[in-house]
């Protein structure tokens, strides 16, 4: 799941300018998270063994460590590490970018005074000790508050009016109508079904996105950003080395639940659970998933006394397609109510059943039927993790199959290659664009192909020209 | 416990509580399903009905429950309608280990994997309709039928169901439900029909519902007797044969019998701890709840005459106190004994057994349903039904072919001597020998009024000049209740039995079997008769089969909807699929029946793939000679069925089941068809699974119909898998209508043909009677109703190409059969041998 | 360098299909880009939605499900 859950900061990253990355890896705790976050496991292969290498290495050796049937994952860890900005190739050699080498070994090796990592705060003098059960509610509790708004913007839980500027500038609400309540968009549905450390990155996406029309400093943002993923649960870490941009990131973190901070304490901050696994790998999320839901029941004024005690999910769905769900939080319910049609309600009970007229209408909604069957499945109750497959596979085919049939047809956005100039020319290039995955249709007699993206084939058609280029001239 | 019920003597009387409360909100009525539409029956008594029934719903006394104790937050807007928001309803201590819901519109939801769920299941199956029981929660409604179900067979008193559901229960049970229980009750089986010494009783356990009927002025100048007082009925020494009681029994007969041993101990050991856990959450012992405190019990009884019983039957429905029927054969002695017992080797199953126990509980015959799904044994519980009375029976089945197959059970469960059972079929008309004895007809050939042959006539005096001891009514929902009134009217017996496996119609009036035979007495979990290895577990799946092109421009085309349907029927890609799965099937070595309502399709694939057939006009003789190869020649291993074949054909061989095409929505045929594998030869060899294959061609009406279809099997947890798209269909040898010009070569055919020919065979009922159907009554019977085709028949007015060569006759010439039928005559012998010895 | 016109690949049934073409000949050819073989065809983005819904529109009136599903999709006896 790790992919996908990073996959807007990923995106957000690569598109990035050459010089922003220059700043960013000034910071060795940042050079290091992206290193942690960013990398595929091959691309972190090549870091290491570059790292310590003073002169370059040519690209040919390092492309003969892995295996001819590796080339797809040898071409992405390159794409991805070229991306990045993390190396550098020149006439067929490799190297590291001198900034990131000098502070990533800073990072692993310690030293320097660059503050990157936090400077924790002995805390043992508090009065009123923070506990890490204390950050945990306060993290669900504003987060939930964010999700409950976008659900039910009339409800009685209003978030601060930073974080409702954010969605809606960040198009996951829409105000509809002058002095009318802001409405929630098929952005911000597909939002809600996301995965909690999904939801977490897309947020500060989208506050990286405003920060630059707020006049902030983007680096110093991301710094900030990157560096509590490497800060320790429970610890007070002070705010005096922060600059003034990241005080300021502080006090709207606040209102995401990331960080805690205590009014007459404000010269220190505690990360939250969102926090510390903001960069860390996936079992880190799941147990904030985990703790998460821990928290929601514990903080709901009913809590069923079997189903509370380290239970996270709550669904039942049946082959029939009946769903019970046994909650009584209304933001549960509401999220529900997205995809199904519901039945009726008891105190600790929710009657509801998935129709094809509840999908579809999800689906019109922007959301798709992989986020319901992951919701279903994050949240399904305990006996039915008892099977194999958790959700009764013909409910999941059939969630999908609706999904098609609202659709009749498998829409693939992409971009028709047309017009090749040789026989060659089509099947070298379709064999890239296979090897790289990204092949939807080709049709070799016609010269036609259909790919999903073409940045990659387009960067290859180019080194391939030079290539040629070069030996037309030798 | 908050709401603490009442004192019986506090319960005020039903007319005052219901006038009490002004229909302020319209009623959700409880018996919505009850919706009397039939226009053509018995009027009158209809219309009783239908008041008795609708008397009762659930109304709105939920205002007194919800005194502004709804939970309000931002979730609420979501149950704004009527009865969706029942926050108000408390939590109880200790809910989590209690297994239910009771929702004030009647659901009941079950937490099937809860300690207790097993002893609620068991409860709520008596007082409430099951509605779906798949994996985790089941749900269940409770209904004026179900509780007059429970009143009348289980015999519990208001007090003990609404006691048991709050204890049950996880949350306080709503007032309305409450209120509703006690309103329906007070009426329900309060008054009783008992035939006793050859003389008809009212009986009833109050004596002044007794007064109120005799101040009645209709009912009052009917009494022969004075009321008279009596020790209630008792189970006593009544064993049912083939239980494990009556093997006990056997074993040490002078050990002395502990009344009211219900054998209800299908959960074995686990019983032992739920117990325990169930009193210590409701401080009840397992001894006091229950309503046999036998010594205090006595009833009430005053007699009428026998040609009274109709009239102060009627009257009781008006005054809105059913009847319920019970028949104390022990005591009858006017009518002479059948000699018939179950055969030592004879066991019946735990469930068969509590559905018996159900019906015999008292001591006395009670008239009712007993729903078991296909395969489940259902002819056995009537054989023990009729083994346990031991008096004249009369079976009533759908079709010729089964009741040959009825004599033929009764033949192999029980040692009646083979003079006494004579079927009344239009071959066979002769009657049994000596005072008592068995008869197995049809349905048609009773209630046929017109050109009766004079054999038939006199073996119609012949049953309507005697009592009978026992009616067995098998697969009683197909049956339309005019046809039931006339054959009640002209069998006079006890007891009626409603064997069924689905008490579902599309045209909802199952509610009138309760009225007509009885209430349901017991209805089986699939799911759970899978699980233990007594029917077979069945993978189910709808292969979608896109439309071939040019099938599909010439159904978007095609103005006639009859016609419609047979293009999409005959979608080749259909065909192909059909033809890949029996390859595939035939190959792992399973017998196959394909299924098709539309006789045209049914031939032109039958003959196309050289497969033998059997519809409505196929000859008896034919149909059994083409059955008996399916069952014992390994070279015949597929049967194309119509819908002939959706009830009462016996078929254990069978293991994989193809349906291409179909009633359209009607659950009960999804439901019946399925049933034709549930008994499945080797559905105890490990790891075994029947296949049930439905192919629906896209984008066509049929997709729709499909889900209809699937909805109460879905109901019953079966899981539909949809294939869209069967691996390796393309490199089939062989594969039909691979190419274009033969896919618009079948097109042409498809559209020469008429509308009619889209069409489906008749009803079940016309050809009831196998081979006395008479083609020319059909002209004169075909009732268009709206939106339905289904009377229009089939086979005979089609323009119909026989290119291929029919299987069928292949069969007839095959010297394998007259083998065969020498090898069955041998081995029939040597069965019979073997059980006389 | 060959040409890269940007669209959307449609993959559907051969029967879906054929609506589709007749929806863009119907309409003057304002859809479809490239007709690609039996169940491809590449259409125009901005175009893909009007499509669709002409699509279902078709697809509404040749099966009787939309109408069943409106009466029966909040009936509260399904509860």
């Amino acid at each position: 799941m790790a992919p996908s859950t990073i996959r807007g900061f990923d995106e957000y990253l690569q598109s990035l300018p050459p010089i922003t990355f220059q700043r960013l890896y000034q910071q060795p705790a940042t050079a290091l998270a992206i290193f942690r976050r960013m990398l595929p496991s091959l691309a972190k292969i090549f870091v290491t063994t570059l790292l310590y290498n003073d002169r370059p290495i040519p690209l040919a050796e390092l492309q003969s460590w892995v295996r001819t049937e590796s080339y797809r994952e040898r071409e992405d860890a390159f794409s991805k590490l070229r991306r990045l900005h993390i190396t550098q190739e020149r006439a067929g050699n490799v190297s590291i970018d001198p900034i990131f080498k000098k502070n990533f070994r800073l990072a692993l090796t310690g030293g320097g005074d660059h503050h990157s990592f936090g400077v924790p705060v002995d805390a043992s003098d508090d009065r009123k000790k923070v506990s890490i059960s204390t950050l945990d509610n306060y993290a669900a509790n504003q987060f939930d508050c964010i999700l409950h708004y976008m659900v039910e913007p009339s409800g009685q839980r209003q978030p601060n009016p930073g974080v409702k500027i954010l969605l809606i500038t960040s198009g996951l609400m829409k105000q509809s109508e002058r002095g009318h309540q802001p409405k929630i968009t098929q952005a911000g549905f597909s939002f809600i079904l996301q995965e909690g450390n999904a939801q977490i990155w897309a947020l500060l996406i989208q506050y990286l996105e405003m920060c630059e029309s707020l006049q902030m400093e983007k680096t110093e943002v991301l710094h900030f950003l990157l560096m509590l993923g490497s800060l320790e649960l429970g610890q007070a870490y002070s705010t005096a080395t922060l600059t003034q941009t990241q005080i300021k990131v502080l006090a709207d973190l606040k209102d995401y639940g990331v960080v805690y901070q205590r009014k007459s304490m404000p010269d220190r901050f505690y990360p939250t659970r969102l926090a510390t696994t903001l960069t860390s790998d996936v079992t880190g999320l799941r147990s904030t998933a985990a703790s998460f839901t821990q928290a929601l029941v514990a903080a709901g004024p009913v809590a069923p006394p079997s189903e509370a005690a380290g239970e996270s999910g709550f669904i039942i769905i049946e082959t029939n397609y009946r769903v019970y769900a046994y909650t009584n939080n209304p933001l549960s319910i509401a999220i529900l109510d997205l995809f199904c049609k519901l039945g009726s309600r008891f105190p600790n009970l929710v009657t509801a059943k998935l129709t094809r007229a509840s999908i579809q209408r999800a689906i019109a909604n922007g959301i798709t039927a992989d986020q319901i069957i992951d919701y279903l499945k994050v949240h399904a109750h305990p006996v039915m993790r008892k099977n194999v497959l958790i959700l009764p596979p013909t409910v999941v085919d059939q969630i999908r199959l609706w999904q098609i049939e609202g659709e009749r047809m498998k829409t693939t956005p992409g971009f028709l290659f047309k017009d090749f100039a040789s026989e060659w020319d089509f099947q070298d290039t379709a064999r890239y664009a296979e090897e790289l995955g990204i092949l939807a249709w080709k049709d070799s007699k016609r010269r036609l192909m259909f790919a999903t993206r073409t940045e990659q084939i387009v960067d290859y058609l180019k080194r391939r020209g030079e290539q040629q280029a070069v030996g037309r001239k030798v | 416990m908050p709401p603490k019920r009442k004192a019986p003597g506090a319960s005020v009387g039903p007319k005052r509580s219901r006038t009490g409360t002004p229909a302020a909100t319209p009623a959700a009525s409880i018996g919505s399903e009850d919706d009397y539409s039939d226009s053509s029956g018995d009027e009158v008594a209809e219309e009783d009905m239908s008041r008795v029934i609708n008397k009762f719903s659930i109304t709105g006394h939920e205002n007194v429950d919800a005194v502004a104790t709804k939970k309000v937050d931002a979730a609420s807007k979501f149950f704004v309608k009527r009865g969706r928001d029942n926050t108000h309803l408390q939590l109880k201590l200790g809910h989590a280990s209690r297994p239910l819901w009771i929702n004030p519109d009647g659901t009941i939801i079950l937490e099937s994997f809860n300690p207790l769920a097993s002893r609620a299941q068991e409860f709520l199956t008596t007082i409430a309709e099951p509605q779906s029981r798949p994996q985790y929660l089941h749900e269940y409604k409770i209904t004026a039928h179900s509780l007059y179900a429970a009143v009348a067979s289980a015999g519990l008193t208001p007090e003990d169901l609404l006691g048991t559901l709050e204890r049950f229960s996880k949350i306080a049970v709503p007032k309305t439900i409450a209120q509703f229980i006690k309103d329906t009750t007070e009426s329900y089986g309060k008054i009783k029909l008992v035939l006793k010494d050859n003389r008809y009783f009212i009986e009833s356990k109050d004596p002044q519902m007794l007064q109120k009927l005799l101040t009645d002025q209709e009912i009052g100048p009917l009494r022969l007797q004075e009321v008279v007082k009596e020790k209630a009925p008792q189970r006593g020494q009544l064993v049912i044969p083939g239980t494990k009681e009556a093997a006990g029994l056997k074993q040490a007969p002078n050990q002395p019998r502990v009344p009211n041993a219900n054998a209800q101990n299908t959960e074995g050991g686990q019983q032992g701890t739920t117990d325990d856990l169930f009193t210590s959450i409701t401080g009840i012992k397992e001894d006091e709840e229950g309503d046999d405190d036998e010594d205090e019990d006595t009833v009430h009884s005053f007699e009428i005459s026998a040609e009274s019983v109709e009239t102060v039957q009627k009257r009781c429905f008006t005054l809105g106190f059913p009847i319920s029927e019970e028949y104390a054969f022990r005591d009858d002695t006017k009518n002479p004994d059948l000699n018939i017992d179950l055969r030592p080797h004879a066991r019946i199953r735990s469930y068969q057994e509590v559905s018996l126990n159900k019906m015999f509980g008292n001591g006395r015959a009670k008239s009712g349903i007993i729903v078991l799904p296909c395969g489940a044994g259902k002819t056995l519980v009537g054989i023990s039904a009729g083994c346990t009375i031991k008096k004249s029976i009369v079976v009533l089945a759908t079709s010729a072919m089964s009741v040959v197959q009825w004599a033929q059970q009764f033949k192999t469960w029980s040692n009646i001597d083979p003079d006494q059972i004579a079927t009344f079929t239009s071959e066979n008309k002769t009657a049994f020998k000596g005072d008592a004895g068995i008869i197995v007809s049809t349905y048609s050939m009773v209630t046929q009024t017109r050109g009766r042959s004079h054999d038939s006539e006199k073996m119609m005096q012949f049953l309507m000049g005697r009592e009978w001891g026992l009616l067995i009514l098998d697969e009683v929902h197909v049956v339309p209740a005019a046809m039931f009134r006339k054959v009640l009217t002209s069998i006079n017996s006890h007891a009626k039995l409603g064997l069924t496996a689905t008490l579902l119609r599309e045209d909802d009036k199952v509610s009138d079997l309760n009225f007509l035979i009885g209430p349901k007495l017991y209805e089986a979990n699939w799911m759970e008769l899978a699980e233990l290895g007594h029917i077979a577990k069945v993978q189910c799946a709808e292969v979608w089969c896109p439309m071939s092109p040019e099938f599909y421009t010439a159904y978007l085309n095609e103005p006639d909807a009859r016609k419609k349907t047979l293009h999409y029927i005959m979608n080749p890609r259909k065909f192909q699929a059909c033809q890949f799965l029996i390859d595939h099937h035939e190959k792992r070595g399973d017998k196959i029946i394909v299924f098709s309502d539309n006789v045209y399709a049914l031939k032109a694939y039958a003959l196309k793939l050289k497969k033998a057939f059997i519809y409505g006009e196929t000859p008896q003789q034919e149909r059994m000679r083409i059955l008996e190869n399916f069952q014992l020649n390994d070279q015949v291993n597929t049967i194309f069925l119509s819908k002939i074949g959706d009830t009462s054909l016996d078929l254990p061989e069978a293991t994989c089941l193809i349906q291409i095409s179909s009633h359209y929505g009607s659950r009960r045929q999804e439901a019946q068809r399925l049933g034709r594998i549930l008994r499945a030869k080797r559905r105890n060899d490990e790891g075994f699974n029947a296949f049930f294959y439905s192919l629906v061609s896209k984008d066509t009406s049929e997709m729709y119909y499909s889900s209809k279809r699937q909805a109460f099997l879905v109901d019953q947890g079966y899981a539909f898998k949809v294939i869209t798209h069967l691996q390796g269909i393309e490199n089939l040898p062989g594969l039909a209508y691979s190419t274009l010009a033969e896919r618009k070569e079948l097109l042409e055919e498809v559209m020469l043909q008429n509308a009619e020919a889209g069409g489906q065979e008749k009803d079940d009922f016309d050809n009831a009677t196998g081979l006395s159907y008479n083609a020319n009554r059909r002209g004169a019977k075909n009732r268009r109703t709206k939106g339905k085709l289904s009377e229009l028949s089939g086979g005979n007015t089609m323009a119909y190409m026989e290119r291929n060569k029919s299987k069928n006759k292949d069969l007839k010439k095959s010297q394998f059969f007259k083998k065969l039928n020498r090898e069955t005559e041998r081995r029939k012998k040597e069965q019979l041998e073997m059980l006389k010895g | 360098m060959p040409r890269v016109n940007k669209g959307v690949l449609v993959e559907c049934d051969p029967s879906i299909k054929a609506i589709l073409l007749k929806i863009d000949q119907d309409a003057g050819h304002a859809y479809i880009i490239e007709d690609l073989d039996e169940s491809t065809l590449v259409v125009k983005e901005q175009k893909l939605a009007d499509l669709k819904h002409q699509l279902d529109a078709v697809l509404r009136k040749t099966s009787m499900q939309e109408r069943e599903e409106e009466s029966s999709g909040d009936d509260d006896g399904d509860f």
